[in-house]
């Protein structure tokens, strides 16, 4: 009597702790959240404009009142800063992993459809641009296109833009070779062959039928890209030829770099924002591939 | 009745990196309309790579000579996109595994209505209800529920009705089934092939049933054609094959079919040895080294095809009932 009982009570139990999403989902979709919702709407919010320095506060700590994260020790706010930088470094990194995957993901998506002449020049560009380190790319991308000196400085906007550029073209390759591999596993399944065999045209399959499959790996791996051109974009600024002047987490980070001995605040804030961020991409892209793939794993 | 489908002298060969695979040799096939032809060979005989040529469905590595005739049309000389054009609506295949042949991402409805759209050009609303039709002509039960459902949702021989249904919508003279009931359960296997024979006979549609099971096309079929590594052996209507075969090839095989009536523990009979490297060109008959009958003669030279009256044709130097 005692051991039915015991079975009716833990088969409940069992499938709701398999439908729960695990801590690191809420935490990682919370703060991307409040990333996303500070990179659009920052601007409307009542924080110190962060481009004009408060000359009575210099180097202030965090937890100040005036200064809820403190000042760099030229006076600039660290929230208003990293609010205002959010906006630059997500949107880098958003667009370029949407442009630059969208591209990679349509290059290598018909390359492993249509196989031939096509898929091996394909590979072999793909190849290529993979052997380049990014960093190594992107840097000489940004000084032959954002060349400047003294006498013709380059304009924020067309940094940005070379920037944006550059990142896409980083992109390309890697969700390019990701969206090959796995619709090459695709395009040889018999569905695809049912729906030739019906008539259905090329196109019609490559969207109908291999896109929706190769949609979670390219998702997945789409949330990890956000989290490198995150970095990359960081890493650029501290070489001094991102964003310039504090406009982006990495740039503020480059900014502070001088003053880490006696206001360490400075660069531990926008490190810890770009961390933060790039540890959530991760999970949360990890999370959105097990949730898409769970029609396949139950075949 | 008027021919709808003529192969002649069909040949197919694959390039591998050992050599060249032939896996169709000179085949020539006919079928009236609405009449059903079982092709029958065991793993490997060529029996699916026939139905694939004649649809035009090969990969690239794949050479085919010989002539099609579709209706009255020349097909195996057509470009590919007017080849493409006959596909679903003209003929369609029915797959050997209704596991892999719908897509595990896409609802029912959505692969249903594909080809209604994209083919027929029909708008979502009709195409919707074409689908439930179509559904109710094989059987599914709450046919409107079922548009919303996944493949993983239902079992293998709901899937298999569902690739039936996918496979009729277009209503194609032409019905290719590549061992449609392999993948099933042996209490499925006989409800899918009534249904398929039902749905033929109200809209009058040839078929071509790809099996290695003689007794699935023994009430399926007008008539009959033996695979043995490409070549096809013995070619017949459906009565006069099973009632005096010709071909000890035919016979090993419907020998190996379990019976009823075979005592307990006894040993099903089997064909020895296996089938001769597609890529080597060996003279003799294919199946001299697994033939209970053979002689000297028998690996020297290839028989031909032999016409033993009442279109019952083999491929035989010795076939059964004849002189020894």
């Amino acid at each position: 009597m005692s051991d039915v009982q015991q079975t009716v009570e833990v088969l409940p139990k069992l499938s709701s702790t398999k439908k729960k999403k695990p801590v690191g989902f809420y935490l990682s979709a919370t703060w991307i959240g409040t990333v996303v919702f500070l990179a659009v709407f920052g601007w409307l919010l009542p924080t110190r404009p962060w481009d004009s320095a408060d000359y009575d506060a210099l180097g202030v700590k965090p937890f100040s009142p005036n200064h809820p994260l403190g000042t760099t020790g030229d006076g600039y706010d660290m929230l208003s800063g990293l609010v205002n930088g959010a906006k630059i470094s997500i949107f880098v990194a958003l667009v370029g992993v949407i442009i630059g995957g969208s591209i990679g993901t349509f290059i290598g998506v018909t390359s492993a459809y249509y196989r031939g002449m096509y898929d091996r020049v394909v590979t072999m560009i793909f190849n290529v641009m993979l052997s380049i380190p990014n960093l190594v790319l992107s840097l000489a991308l940004l000084s032959v296109l954002a060349y400047s000196d003294e006498n013709n400085p380059t304009t924020t906007s067309r940094r940005v833009g070379v920037l944006m550029l550059s990142l896409t073209i980083v992109v390309v390759p890697i969700l390019g070779r990701i969206g090959r591999a796995s619709a090459l596993q695709w395009a040889g399944r018999e569905f695809v062959l049912a729906s030739k065999s019906m008539g259905t045209s090329n196109a019609s399959i490559i969207i109908r039928h291999i896109l929706p499959n190769v949609a979670p790996a390219i998702l997945a791996i789409g949330f990890l890209a956000v989290g490198s051109l995150i970095i990359v974009e960081g890493s650029l600024a501290v070489l001094g030829i991102g964003v310039p002047g504090g406009a982006s987490w990495g740039s503020m980070l480059a900014n502070g770099r001088g003053n880490i001995a006696y206001s360490p605040h400075e660069v531990y804030m926008p490190a810890m924002a770009i961390a933060l961020t790039v540890i959530s991409c991760n999970w949360f892209g990890d999370y959105v591939r097990r949730a898409l793939d769970k029609r396949e794993s139950k075949i | 009745m008027s021919s709808l489908l003529k192969i002649d002298n069909m040949s197919v060969s694959f390039a591998t990196p050992r050599g060249n695979l032939r896996a169709v040799n000179d085949v020539t096939i006919e079928l009236l309309k609405g009449e059903s032809l079982g092709v029958v060979g065991e793993s490997g005989s060529g029996k699916t790579v026939l139905s694939r040529a004649t649809m035009g469905l090969l990969p690239g590595t794949a050479t085919r000579t010989g002539t099609i005739t579709y209706n009255g049309q020349i097909i195996s000389e057509l470009p590919k996109d007017e080849v493409r054009e006959l596909w679903g609506t003209g003929m369609a295949m029915i797959f050997q595994d209704p596991m892999t042949a719908l897509n595990p991402v896409r609802r029912i409805g959505a692969q249903l209505t594909e080809s209604l759209t994209v083919r027929l050009g029909m708008d979502k609303k009709a195409a919707k209800l074409k689908a439930i039709e179509l559904l109710m002509r094989v059987r599914i039960p709450d046919p409107e529920s079922m548009l919303r459902k996944f493949p993983y949702q239902l079992s293998g021989g709901m899937r298999q009705r569902i690739m039936i249904a996918i496979a009729v919508s277009c209503e194609p003279q032409l019905l290719f089934a590549d061992e449609p009931t392999t993948a099933l359960d042996v209490t499925v296997q006989a409800q899918v092939l009534d249904l398929i024979t039902e749905l033929r006979k109200e809209s009058d549609m040839a078929m071509i049933l790809v099996t290695h099971d003689l007794g699935v096309v023994a009430g399926h079929t007008d008539k009959i054609a033996v695979m043995y590594a490409g070549d096809v052996v013995e070619y017949a209507p459906t009565r006069q094959l099973f009632s005096n075969m010709k071909m000890p090839y035919t016979e090993a095989l419907l020998k190996s079919i379990p019976r009823l009536e075979t005592p307990t523990g006894s040993r099903l009979p089997v064909i020895e040895g296996r089938l001769p490297d597609p890529t080597k060109n060996e003279p003799g008959c294919p199946f001299a080294n697994r033939c209970p009958y053979v002689t000297d003669k028998c690996r020297a030279e290839k028989p031909p095809l032999t016409n033993a009256g009442n279109n019952h044709y083999y491929r035989c130097w010795f076939p059964i009932g004849g002189e020894k």
